[in-house]
């Protein structure tokens, strides 16, 4: 059997699949960069859990906040994540992404305990509203540019991954 | 010369082969931005997906009612190892050719090409 194309079109092919790969890491670096709206909504959770943590609720409330907070904290996720056109393949993952999602979670959590220690001499309400601000402050300034930064490094990964 | 361990006649043709390229980089993608990205119009994508549909290579899933109907289409472990065996012989076929050589040739080509010009 006869080779069916020649060493030229088997180069072409292999430039013409890039093309369409480049689509879909297009479409994550948009989704991170373009997607404010979900940002928001998290900091904006954030943002009640806190400051009612600080009007100094029972034991009992406290873990009903945290499941409450958790849950809809998942609604978002999942609903923004079935809006999505494409699910990027889990092996074009890379270790940036688990890193700015640790990143992400200890520097909200330390911003959080750090407000917290800050305002303690202030009235438990006004603490609160400090802790809660600060937090959701930090949290959006982080979440923007630590999402690009993280789905770029994809791109360059993926063509790794494919070789 | 033989043809390479690999070499898939039904993902070689170029529509089939760009809509297998995308599917292959996602764990699913929805028919518009498939159709979009790609360029395709309906009918071409669909006819192109339930050729690769038949084969095994791919699975179709239709979500939802009305307006807010999806298709999403995802390929399956076959299509998977069909794709990068595919690709494996594409790379044999130009290492065998030597790369620098095809490169060149491809270069003298465009060169050809942009010189005789609209």
């Amino acid at each position: 059997m006869s080779t069916p194309v020649n060493a030229e079109q088997a180069w072409n092919d292999l430039q013409r699949i890039r093309v369409p790969q480049e689509r879909v890491y297009d479409e994550v670096e948009r989704r991170a960069s373009g997607a404010p709206g979900v940002a928001y909504a998290a900091a904006a959770l954030m943002w009640v859990f806190l400051a009612g943590l600080g009007l100094g609720p029972p034991r009992w409330v406290v873990l009903l906040a945290l499941a409450a907070y958790v849950a809809l904290l998942s609604v978002l996720t999942v609903r923004y994540a079935s809006r999505s056109p494409m699910q990027l393949h889990h092996s074009r993952y890379n270790r940036r992404m688990s890193v700015t999602l640790v990143a992400g979670v200890v520097m909200t959590g330390a911003t959080a305990w750090l407000s917290g220690r800050l305002a303690e001499s202030l009235e438990p309400v006004l603490a609160g509203l400090v802790q809660a601000t600060v937090s959701a402050a930090v949290f959006l300034l982080f979440i923007g540019p630590a999402s690009r930064w993280a789905a770029q490094s994809l791109r360059g990964h993926g063509e790794q991954v494919a070789r | 010369m033989s043809t390479p361990t690999g070499f898939d006649e039904l993902i070689h043709p170029a529509t089939r082969l760009s809509v297998v390229a995308l599917l292959a980089t996602t764990e699913w993608a929805d028919f518009a931005f498939i159709r979009d990205s790609l360029s395709l119009s309906d009918s071409a994508l669909s006819k192109q997906l339930h050729t690769l549909e038949e084969a095994g290579y791919l699975e179709i899933h239709k979500e939802g009612g009305g307006r807010k109907r999806r298709t999403k289409v995802r390929l399956t472990d076959r299509g998977r190892t069909a794709f990068e065996g595919h690709v494996a012989a594409l790379r044999a076929i130009v290492e065998g050719a030597g790369s620098t050589a095809v490169l060149t040739g491809v270069a003298e080509r465009r060169q050809d090409h942009a010189e005789a010009g609209p």
